[in-house]
């Protein structure tokens, strides 16, 4: 399989509540791909079965050629993620929750170091890597998140709103780390935020009550619709006056 | 990378997570007061220290108290924790098993548990050498308990957390549990002359009743002719039993919390 990232009939039911209905799509290993779509449209239960948080209630999910239900480790030791707020542990400094993440993803000694600090460096907290982090701000949080998920340098980057509640200037830096990262990486990118995920990926998914509404390129939706958000407004079945 | 070797990274973090938080050093606190309550307590309420030193070594243990408090403290929120705090959705995405990740956190609440009872029974030896110049050979036998005691009640704590939804739940009920519920039954079982050696509180129990059962407690209070005049006999559980139990809890509670673990959802 040579897509970093296949869904197959992806449904998901909480109790009665339908989440996800028969969702496929198929990232490319050179895409970006942001998913879009109003509040409980089901990106958050997609990229949780993506991450291997949640079970699917049928369908399949392949990261790299790994079903994440049937070799998670396998699946899992190919993405870097950030799902919902992140939160640590606050008795750990970023040091030391870094290498704790690091070497559960077998990274060790002087490598391990120098890809921290490396990290570190590149979300800006420099002055913070050995203070607890019960003392850190959400947004300093978003930023440990971030180096969090690049720390093992991986193939596939599955970010849920990674800008929430970041003030202006961070959005900016983030932006820009993701779109350093995603020159080599795969970013399958939730969010709200359109200009954010036209600015950083090629192609777009739009989903809403569970059911994937349109895949395509960026350009190709502007052309169909005009704008990206003629294209999300049409297709979420918002009328445009 | 093998299992064991991320079982390792997860206890060695897992442990640093216990002795940063502050609840392990008031428990510390808390036994040194309780020991010296002990010490200056008895001469001045009781004319000296008893004449028998495995009466004092009774007195002095506070082992089994600080391995249930521990072992609930330590381990109320491992599993509970991070679906409450949401920790979970950094953990869990990391290619680690369920299973070793469990397994590293009872491991690691173990040995914080250990660090209480070994500075519990420290405490004690030091004290009797102190005042005896000698330990009781049972003290071993009562450490050895006292230990599996801990890792026992961390087993239970355990599997609380993994059905609980919040850790606080799973300290309450396990506290409920070993010190109230668990000891009413064992008080009723005892007065009505039934077997009671399979409770979790009769283990607990057990740590100091190898110096020599409720006759030895009552003996240093009550003269031994007096003692015909108590309602009913004491009759003393069966250690072999009661270690037995401890280790059914064990398995029982490890396992369960692991099988949970494994279905349990970030939902």
């Amino acid at each position: 399989m040579s897509e970093a990232i296949v869904i197959e009939n992806l449904t998901k039911y909480y109790n009665s509540f339908l989440a996800l209905k028969n969702l496929s799509l198929r990232v490319e290993g050179n895409e970006n791909v942001g998913l879009l779509g109003p509040n409980g449209a089901g990106k958050s239960t997609t990229l949780k079965i993506m991450c291997g948080l949640i079970n699917a209630t049928s369908g399949k999910v392949y990261i790299n050629g790994f079903d994440i239900a049937k070799e998670k480790e396998k699946a899992l030791s190919q993405i870097g993620a950030i799902i919902e707020t992140p939160e640590f542990y606050g008795f750990l400094t970023p040091n030391e929750t870094l290498g704790y993440f690091g070497k559960l993803r077998g990274m060790s000694g002087s490598g391990l170091n120098s890809r921290i600090n490396e990290v570190i460096k590149l979300v800006s907290l420099e002055q913070w890597l050995n203070v607890k982090i019960e003392k850190f701000s959400r947004g300093m949080k978003q930023r440990l998140a971030l180096a969090q998920a690049l720390l093992h340098d991986p193939l596939i980057l599955i970010l849920d709103e990674p800008a929430l509640g970041l003030d202006p200037r961070a959005v900016i830096e983030f932006r820009q780390i993701i779109t350093a990262a995603g020159k080599d990486k795969v970013v399958f990118f939730a969010s709200h935020q359109l200009s954010e995920v036209a600015q950083i990926c090629k192609h777009v998914a739009i989903i809403d009550h569970g059911k994937l509404l349109g895949y395509d390129g960026i350009e190709e939706l502007e052309r169909k619709y005009n704008s990206l958000e003629n294209a999300y407004l049409q297709l979420t079945g918002v009328p445009i006056e | 990378m093998s299992e064991v070797k991320k079982l390792g990274v997860v206890i060695s973090y897992e442990f640093l997570k216990h002795i940063r938080r502050k609840r392990l050093y008031v428990i510390l606190l808390l036994s040194v007061v309780t020991e010296l309550a002990v010490l200056i307590g008895f001469p001045a309420l009781m004319d000296g220290f008893p004449e028998n030193v495995k009466l004092m070594a009774t007195m002095l243990s506070i082992g089994p108290t600080m391995a249930v408090i521990g072992a609930i403290f330590f381990a109320g929120d491992a599993i509970a924790g991070e679906f409450e705090n949401k920790t979970g959705y950094m953990l869990f995405t990391n290619p680690i098993r369920r299973t070793t990740l469990v397994i590293g956190k009872y491991l690691a609440s173990c040995l914080a548990v250990a660090i209480l009872v070994i500075f519990g029974y420290l405490m004690v030896c030091v004290s009797l050498l102190a005042i005896y110049s000698e330990i009781p050979v049972e003290t071993a036998q009562s450490f050895g308990l006292c230990l599996l005691y801990g890792a026992t009640v961390v087993a239970i704590t355990f599997f609380f957390s993994a059905i609980s939804k919040g850790a606080m739940g799973a300290t309450v009920i396990t506290l409920v549990l070993i010190m109230v519920i668990s000891g009413v039954i064992e008080s009723v079982l005892m007065f009505a002359g039934q077997p009671y050696w399979f409770l979790i509180s009769t283990a607990g129990d057990s740590i100091t009743l190898v110096y020599g059962g409720m006759e030895l407690m009552l003996a240093g209070f009550v003269p031994l002719d007096q003692m015909s005049n108590f309602p009913f006999e004491f009759e003393n559980p069966d250690i072999g039993l009661t270690t037995l139990a401890m280790v059914i809890y064990l398995v029982a509670g490890l396992v369960s919390s692991l099988v949970i673990s494994n279905r349990r959802q970030l939902s």
